[in-house]
């Protein structure tokens, strides 16, 4: 799963409906959320083009005539996942472009699966394989950068020498963003020290 | 109705405290003191010389955790946001922060020295940043505000800069929360506990103030602008 927040628009004018999906949301564990919610659904595309959430949760009887695809293309968000919220029967037509389907009767944990699954893939277009073991999987070469990134080399002078292209360094650092959610070099000072890759007399003076 | 939120100027002052004990932050920042008695929200801000509107949307827009968009009255009075804002920076930047780094120095005398050393040059490098941050908004945006509000004319300025510049500032603060749990290699203590738990309130807090700077302030000055 990967680590950094998720934004997850919620576009439904019921309060109690969208206050209540907020209340489960924010009790799924391990992820980082940060919820948009959309009560009006007249401003529905002034805020999507505003917030780019990562995930759209919306009645699609809401949306009228409006097709999901020029909704996402108008508003800028091609890569938005579109979740479906239903709260009575529907032709499955309408539903068929959505990435996934919430029935207003599912329970906390369907929702959850649901959710989760459509986090996931919306992670793994980055790319990256998702690590198991997210502390110990620092691969050595990744090691060695983080070591050259708090003696405080730049990317260009880490590339030259480890014998890499920038181009791989940035994505090596990346990775290690990930894996370690430490994204500032200062960051990555403590989890070296801490795990002895450096000595403090290597990064003193930077 | 206008609907500003879930509490209104009839509401007691002392009850929206006992439900909500964050609002002691921002009825001080507003300038207000304890000892409020059984007066009325409206009276107590009265009492104080603050306005009424501003602080009640200040007060739901804190509330509303999930940062529904505020309709931005056009009774609110930007001044008094202003002096909102900049109550905010000298909390964070002479007690708040000063406060966490002392306890935080203390909370981790106990584990090696080079660990040590790290974990505050890393906590004084962000306090550095935070500093930098509310600088360029007391230095730049608010001076600005403060001009356009009284009308000056030809002003090199726009809120539109702000908007693009800003950037978050908790971030760095989850990331030593992350590190401190995950690698911190001395001893548990009760200390370290109450020093993590200032760290997640004031991660909290200066999100909100980052996002009411954005969803309150920025469109408040916005319509100012408007010709």
């Amino acid at each position: 799963m990967r680590s950094s927040v998720f934004k997850l628009a919620v576009a439904e004018p019921s309060d109690i409906i969208r206050n209540g999906l907020a209340v489960l949301l924010k009790r799924m564990p391990g992820n980082r959320i940060s919820l948009v919610e959309i009560p009006d659904m007249a401003r529905l595309h002034e805020r999507l083009k505003a917030e780019r959430p990562d995930l759209l949760l919306v009645n699609p009887a809401m949306l009228g005539c409006f097709t999901l695809d020029r909704l996402k293309e108008e508003c800028g968000c091609a890569s938005m996942k579109c979740v479906a919220l239903l709260c009575s029967a529907s032709v499955p037509a309408l539903t068929k472009p959505y990435d996934e389907i919430v029935h207003l009767y599912d329970d906390e944990l369907q929702i959850r699966h649901k959710l989760s699954h459509c986090f996931e893939s919306a992670g793994e277009e980055g790319g990256d394989t998702p690590c198991t073991d997210e502390a110990q999987c620092l691969s050595s070469r990744e090691k060695e950068i983080v070591i050259c990134v708090v003696k405080g080399l730049t990317n260009k002078e880490i590339a030259e020498k480890l014998y890499l292209s920038t181009h791989t360094v940035i994505t090596h650092r990346r990775n290690i963003a990930r894996k370690l959610q430490i994204h500032s070099a200062s960051g990555l000072t403590i989890y070296a020290i801490v795990n002895k890759l450096v000595e403090l007399d290597d990064i003193k003076d930077i | 109705m206008h609907k500003i939120g879930r509490y209104s100027e009839t509401d007691k002052m002392s009850d929206l405290v006992a439900d909500h004990y964050s609002m002691l932050l921002v009825m001080h920042r507003f300038g207000i003191a304890m000892g409020i008695g059984e007066k009325s929200i409206r009276e107590v801000c009265k009492l104080n010389g603050v306005d009424c509107d501003t602080f009640l949307t200040v007060v739901n827009f804190l509330l509303d955790e999930n940062g529904a968009l505020p309709n931005v009255s056009k009774c609110l009075s930007v001044e008094t946001l202003v002096d909102y804002l900049q109550r905010s920076h000298d909390y964070f930047l002479k007690f708040r922060l000063p406060d966490i780094r002392r306890k935080l120095k203390e909370a981790i005398a106990g584990c090696p020295e080079d660990v040590a050393f790290v974990i505050l040059k890393f906590f004084d490098e962000y306090a550095s940043e935070v500093n930098k941050h509310m600088q360029y908004e007391e230095k730049i945006v608010f001076p600005y505000v403060r001009s356009l509000v009284h009308g000056e004319q030809g002003l090199k300025y726009n809120i539109g800069i702000f908007r693009k510049k800003h950037d978050q500032i908790d971030l760095k603060l989850n990331e030593l929360k992350n590190i401190l749990i995950k690698y911190y290699p001395g001893p548990g203590s009760n200390l370290l506990n109450s020093v993590l738990f200032d760290i997640f309130s004031c991660e909290k807090d200066l999100a909100s103030h980052c996002l009411m700077e954005d969803r309150l302030f920025v469109p408040a000055i916005l319509e100012i602008e408007k010709p």
